[in-house]
């Protein structure tokens, strides 16, 4: 239906005011900004009968004013002006429209256009597009026909419709921005699901490594990694990744891909760590990105472990009421080649029935009530969920950290390396000689009556652990040098007892013992350790180790 | 606890008595005093009642002693032979071997 127009005002009136009403609704509604202000320029333009019109946006990052629209015998879209520069310029900087009647006369106004494009500029009105504190630009008309002047009523609409186009220019810049983000939100999630994939998803069957990853933010710099192999070890890896969002992500992603790679490559940690250095190094990206690890395999069936650590937070074992913690051995990955050379020191250690824990910094520098956690609060932690089982451990700890916190300071990864085999009675690694050995025998009666043998057969077990002992000083150090000992007692086999030694291997064939009627020195403790123990055999050594002698001995 | 010796010579042998544990960080020790009484001409007596322990070391030093002595024609016997000594001894299958006495020499019945 038609409204009719109030009879009391001018008809240009109603023309202006449906023009404004045309125009806001376009803008409003625009789906391609730089065709409508082109239009509503042309609009304007025609209303009030300027030769020319255009449309200057300021660039956000020169400052320039750019024309983005423009109607007229002359096209100069695209026309950059320096800040600050002609009517239009100073329109922007006051923030104020301005009128220019004979623009040959006034200060403001630059030749240079005109003589560029031999259009004659007579009178100019230029309205400011500003949107509440914010400058966009200038909308300027140019030479109202037959040589008359802007009417003040010109101005008004020029300043209306300017704030209609300013808003939609703002609008569409916000839509604009809002959309970037989007986009960008979508790839972050989508990195942090890929991210998520490199990360165990759950403890494979039956082993004795768990894990576990939170991220402060979508995507993290933490890594951790399990991997089973095929010969009873268990390789793991937990490392930090320098800075935090994608690029630490996207480094954490490389440094984990190598690792998962080499580990089935090589047999030492410290080997492997040199490998992926030099992979870090020879590609490095980022200035000033390095990445701190450590790196171990496990040996299941002795519950020994050879470690690596390149500028890591140093793991603890936990045994018992006492912690040990494994210092550095080299600078971080991806620094320089030279800095984690192929034989840098690795670190072996028996899990006695202990557990290692690997931690990022995230855990030690984490705040629990309000105060930093610090080695001595890991340690209390560690404790405090000593009873709970494996992966009960990990999120207990990891609950605890994270409760009442909104968001985490850092990324949380936490992994624990078990001994799944029974506790031992006694589990220790000293430094073998002639002159300890009455020690080491009180301390494996004390063990054997432990596990229930008369006394008898303890001073038979005795004498079988202290002949070993002394084969191992006698043939493999020649001298004295470090035994690691465990006796515990296994149900199918009984008491079994198992000796490590770090010297290079024997020859078994030459320690057997002799016909016992020769009656010559010698050879006689083997032949005590046989008679006493019911099996005795050599194993395959764990990595790091020289030989592992096992004898069990059936409990009556 | 270490290993002690207390030696008393008397008209037929020297006896060499032992208190403590034998083993490898000491046998050598008692090796030399046994084959260095044997060196002298005499029959050696070594008491063992107050041994808690021995190990292959310490019987390999009575092997030992016990084969010097049949060369030089000496007497070599041991005496008053402690339980945990025994034990080990039968490990050995030396019990058959030994000449062992439960007295000083000359009290045997």
């Amino acid at each position: 239906m038609t409204v009719p127009p109030d009879p009391q005002l001018p008809d240009d009136y109603h023309r202006q005011l449906d023009l404004i009403a045309e125009m806001s609704h376009a803008f409003a509604n625009s789906r391609d900004l730089d065709q409508t202000l082109h239009q509503g320029l042309a609009r304007v333009a025609a209303f009030v009968d300027a030769e020319a019109a255009s449309l200057f946006l300021i660039d956000e990052k020169t400052g320039e004013l750019v024309c983005r629209a423009c109607v007229g015998p002359v096209d100069i879209t695209g026309l950059r002006l320096a800040p600050g520069t002609g009517v239009v310029g100073k329109v922007v900087e006051k923030n104020q429209a301005m009128f220019v009647k004979e623009a040959g006369r006034d200060p403001h106004f630059g030749a240079l256009v005109d003589a560029k494009t031999g259009f004659s500029t007579r009178s100019i009105l230029c309205a400011p597009l500003s949107v509440r504190s914010e400058r966009l630009g200038a909308i300027e008309l140019l030479n109202k026909a037959g040589g008359q002047l802007f009417h003040s009523s010109d101005r008004q609409l020029l300043r209306t419709l300017g704030v209609s186009a300013a808003l939609a220019i703002s609008n569409a810049r916000l839509t604009r921005g809002l959309v970037e983000q989007e986009r960008l939100r979508r790839e972050v999630e989508l990195a942090a699901e890929i991210q998520r994939g490199m990360l165990p998803s759950h403890r494979p069957k039956d082993c004795p490594v768990a894990g576990i990853n939170r991220p402060a933010y979508a995507v993290s710099g933490d890594f951790f990694d399990i991997l089973p192999l095929s010969d009873e070890r268990v390789a793991f890896a937990v490392g930090d990744v320098s800075g935090k969002g994608i690029n630490a992500s996207l480094l954490m992603a490389k440094t984990i891909s190598l690792f998962h790679c080499l580990a089935k490559a090589h047999r030492r940690p410290g080997a492997l760590l040199a490998a992926i250095n030099a992979e870090l190094c020879e590609t490095a990206g980022a200035g000033g990105t390095f990445v701190t690890m450590v790196a171990g395999f496990l040996d299941r069936r002795s519950g020994t472990i050879l470690l690596a650590n390149a500028g890591h937070e140093p793991p603890l074992l936990h045994q018992g009421l006492t912690f040990t913690s494994f210092d550095a051995d080299t600078p971080p990955l991806g620094i320089a080649v030279d800095l984690v050379p192929q034989n840098m020191p690795e670190t072996w250690l028996a899990l006695g029935g202990g557990c290692l824990y690997l931690f990022t910094d995230g855990l030690t520098e984490s705040s629990c009530d309000g105060v930093m956690l610090g080695s001595q609060g890991v340690e209390r932690m560690i404790n405090s969920v000593a009873a709970l089982d494996l992966d009960h451990r990990l999120t207990a700890i990891i609950e605890a950290l994270t409760k009442g916190a909104a968001v985490l300071r850092d990324d949380l990864t936490l992994m624990a390396v078990e001994d799944f085999r029974p506790k031992p009675l006694f589990a220790s690694r000293f430094k073998a000689s002639p002159e300890g050995l009455c020690e080491l025998r009180q301390r494996v009666e004390a063990a054997a009556g432990a596990a229930g043998c008369s006394a008898e057969s303890a001073a038979e077990v005795v004498l079988a652990v202290d002949e070993a002992v002394q084969n191992i000083l006698r043939h493999a150090y020649h001298g004295e040098g470090d035994v690691y000992l465990e006796i515990r007692v296994v149900a199918e086999e009984g008491l079994e007892i198992q000796l490590i030694d770090f010297a290079a291997p024997v020859d078994v064939s030459q320690i057997g013992p002799r016909p016992i009627d020769k009656l010559r020195p010698g050879g006689l403790g083997t032949h005590f350790i046989r008679t006493i123990m019911d099996q005795v055999c050599f194993l395959p050594a764990p990595e790091g180790a020289g030989n592992l002698l096992r004898m069990t001995k059936a409990l009556s | 606890m270490s290993m002690t010796f207390a030696i008393v010579a008397d008209a037929q042998a020297t006896i060499i008595a032992v208190t403590g544990e034998i083993d490898l960080g000491n046998s050598s020790e008692l090796r030399r005093e046994v084959l260095g009484k044997l060196a002298e001409g005499r029959a050696v007596a070594v008491d063992l009642a107050g041994v808690a322990y021995i190990d292959s070391s310490g019987v390999a030093a009575l092997v030992e002693a016990y084969q010097a002595s049949r060369q030089r024609h000496l007497g070599f016997y041991l005496q008053n032979v402690s339980v945990a000594a025994m034990r080990v001894l039968k490990l050995a299958r030396l019990d058959q071997v030994f000449d062992i006495r439960t007295r000083p020499s000359g009290e045997q019945t």
